[in-house]
């Protein structure tokens, strides 16, 4: 795609998102719609969706820089400021939704391990750390034992961090659609899923004549095997939730199947954000460069954050006890949740970011030089 | 027993019989208001140490009757924005016409022994104190919200800033404007022994959890806690469970004594008589 129309995308979306800042700076939590009983919305989705992307990323970079595999030849080190873009604007977005962001470095430095908040602080931290030197010393050196070190702790790091979502979720015995030993499983999943497809958006739209021996005919294999083992653990996740029939359990699952997420669930998630890619990629195979890689890549990232938001928000559309949501009235005591124009702007900001940061990264900053084939 | 019969010191006359002699009868005996009898066990819990007292809440659901006096008292002690509430009472109604009944559970933060939500605070914003009562630091708190997601009751709301006042007519025609009516909501507000006020959308505890804590500003200084004191049928108990002589133990023996989600191993120190 024209790196024109790129860049003016991510001005504008980034434009949008400032609006949203600007108003969420201004009036604070008033104009956003997570209350106290659907507590994260939007702004945590994307943080799952762009940490999830970030970590996945950084695993198929090691394809090229650890395993040297030649089909992947050149798409180490896009891949690493892929991740690093990413795991930034996912950063953003969870401190934005933070009441008081000003005190995230408390996260750090006086950090309650036990808590997975804390958990995902810290892994999220180390990660971007060593993707930072990874990318630092891949473009010094492509090939040296420095960077086989940083990348294999990178690579299990990345592993590590790409569950921690959804172990703080699973851990969380309170909400217990959440409460499974699937939710880490799930996310490691979606995490490679959501960095295959996000090396077929570079192929496809940011990067079309990336050089060396790269094919983008087995990333679109290996990324439609893993929308299909996505499907299939959302199935066996859904239908586990629904077949116990335990109200708490089954009642989200219902909302997303047969419920007011069902228009979501199937139209979006699985039509469009799995079907139709799978489909792109079984006609398109082989031929690089292609526009439509880059649009199925885009489709599959669409269905993964659906698939994020879904489970995050109807798992909390539950009452803790019967009859409490309706004991009282006022901002935030209500079960019903969908994002504000200022959470939909800032999320637009986010996107901005990120297709900027990658333009801008690869006009600028990452000259494809440096890339090991060469 | 909560209306145990106190006995008392002196008989009164009764009006006299026909010859002009009276006789004397006893006085019935007067019940003391559990109110008066728990101010004293208060009293006593706060000359022991912090460590050997157990603030337990006890609610007898027989006697509730879903008049609300409990969480407005509590509102209003604390000064609770819209959105904020650390104890509502939940309505629900049973049964079919014409044997329709209605059942009201006040549901305060449970002060859990084994609390999910100071295990979920990333930052230590939230801890159990050296009385047991689960408390919040405001100044510490980042606002994350893990630990609303980590309760099983419900028992935390997240204060968006908001005011009850807010939107109104500033015209100072009529009554009070905005700007002055919300004089009295963004003014001091006592919690955890430090006074606040709400002049600024991103100051503390704006952007924080907020949470039931057992008036605990209140009770240290020998008062009961608003819910306790304002319950028209007496249906709420405070005290010392580690008493073994105050009312709240003696309720606690009972055998219709119950805890909410008790198989989630929280260990509530708030108890339902059923």
């Amino acid at each position: 795609m024209d790196k024109k129309i790129l860049y003016l995308v991510g001005i504008l979306g980034f434009a949008i998102g400032c609006w949203g800042l600007a108003d969420f700076l201004s009036a604070g939590d008033a104009h956003t719609n997570y209350g106290s009983f659907v507590v994260w919305g939007l702004w945590v989705s994307l943080y799952f969706l762009f940490g999830g992307i970030a970590t996945g990323c950084f695993i198929w970079a090691s394809l090229d820089l650890i395993f040297h595999v030649p089909s992947f030849s050149g798409t180490g080190r896009p891949a690493l400021l892929a991740a690093l873009v990413t795991l930034v604007a996912g950063l953003a977005a969870i401190a934005l939704d933070l009441g008081h962001m000003d005190r995230f470095w408390k996260t750090i430095f006086q950090a309650n391990m036990s808590s997975g908040v804390a958990m995902d602080v810290w892994g999220y931290t180390v990660f971007g750390l060593v993707t930072v030197a990874a990318l630092i010393v891949s473009a010094t050196e492509p090939k040296n034992p420095t960077l086989q070190a940083i990348m294999w702790i990178g690579l299990i790091v990345s592993v590590v961090v790409s569950g921690l979502p959804g172990k703080l979720m699973g851990n969380n015995a309170a909400r217990l659609f959440w409460h499974s030993s699937l939710m880490p499983l799930q996310y490691l999943l979606q995490s490679l899923m959501a960095g295959g497809a996000m090396l077929l958006v570079l192929r496809g739209i940011f990067l079309r004549d990336l050089p060396g021996e790269y094919q983008p005919g087995l990333l679109g294999k290996i990324t439609s095997l893993l929308v299909l083992i996505n499907l299939f653990a959302s199935y066996v996740f859904l239908t586990q939730s629904l077949s116990g029939n335990m109200p708490e359990i089954a009642q989200p699952a219902q909302q997303i199947v047969f419920g007011h997420f069902s228009t979501s669930f199937w139209g979006l998630q699985i039509v469009l954000g799995s079907i139709v890619p799978l489909f792109i990629l079984f006609i398109v195979r082989g031929s690089a460069g292609s526009f439509l890689l880059g649009l199925a890549g885009l489709l599959i990232l669409l269905g993964n954050a659906v698939a994020r938001y879904l489970v995050l928000v109807a798992g909390q559309q539950v009452d803790p006890l019967e009859g409490l949501s309706s004991s009282f009235s006022g901002k935030g005591l209500t079960l019903t949740y969908s994002p504000s124009m200022t959470e939909w702007a800032v999320a637009c900001g986010l996107l901005g970011l990120v297709i900027l940061g990658l333009r801008a990264g690869f006009d600028r900053f990452l000259p494809l030089a440096h890339s090991p084939k060469e | 027993m909560a209306n145990e019969v106190q006995p008392m010191e002196k008989g009164s006359p009764s009006p006299p019989v026909s010859g002009g002699a009276t006789i004397k009868t006893p006085e019935p005996p007067a019940k003391e208001d559990v109110l008066l009898r728990m101010n004293k066990e208060l009293g006593r819990a706060l000359k022991k140490n912090e460590a050997q007292r157990k603030w337990v809440m006890v609610i007898d659901l027989r006697r509730c009757i879903g008049c609300h006096a409990c969480t407005v008292a509590c509102i209003a002690v604390n000064k609770l924005p819209p959105g904020i509430v650390y104890r509502p009472v939940t309505i629900q109604e049973k049964g079919k016409y014409p044997n329709v009944t209605m059942n009201f559970l006040p549901r305060p933060c449970m002060q859990c022994e084994n609390p999910p939500c100071t295990q979920a605070c990333p930052v230590h914003a939230t801890y159990t104190n050296a009385e047991g009562i689960v408390v919040m630091d405001y100044d510490q708190c980042i606002g994350c919200r893990a630990c609303i997601a980590a309760c099983p009751y419900g028992a935390r709301t997240y204060d968006f800033g908001g005011t009850y006042t807010e939107g109104t007519t500033n015209e100072e025609t009529v009554v009070l404007g905005e700007s002055r009516a919300d004089d009295y909501e963004r003014n001091i507000n006592i919690e955890y022994g430090r006074k606040r006020v709400r002049t600024n959308k991103h100051s503390s505890p704006i952007g924080n959890v907020r949470k039931c804590h057992f008036c605990l500003d209140r009770i240290h200084n020998g008062v009961l806690p608003a819910c306790t004191t304002t319950c028209i049928g007496r249906a709420t108990y405070f005290g010392d469970a580690d008493d073994s002589t105050s009312l709240v133990s003696e309720l606690l023996a009972k055998p219709n004594v119950g805890q909410l989600k008790a198989e989630f191993g929280t260990k509530p120190r708030v108890y339902y008589i059923l």
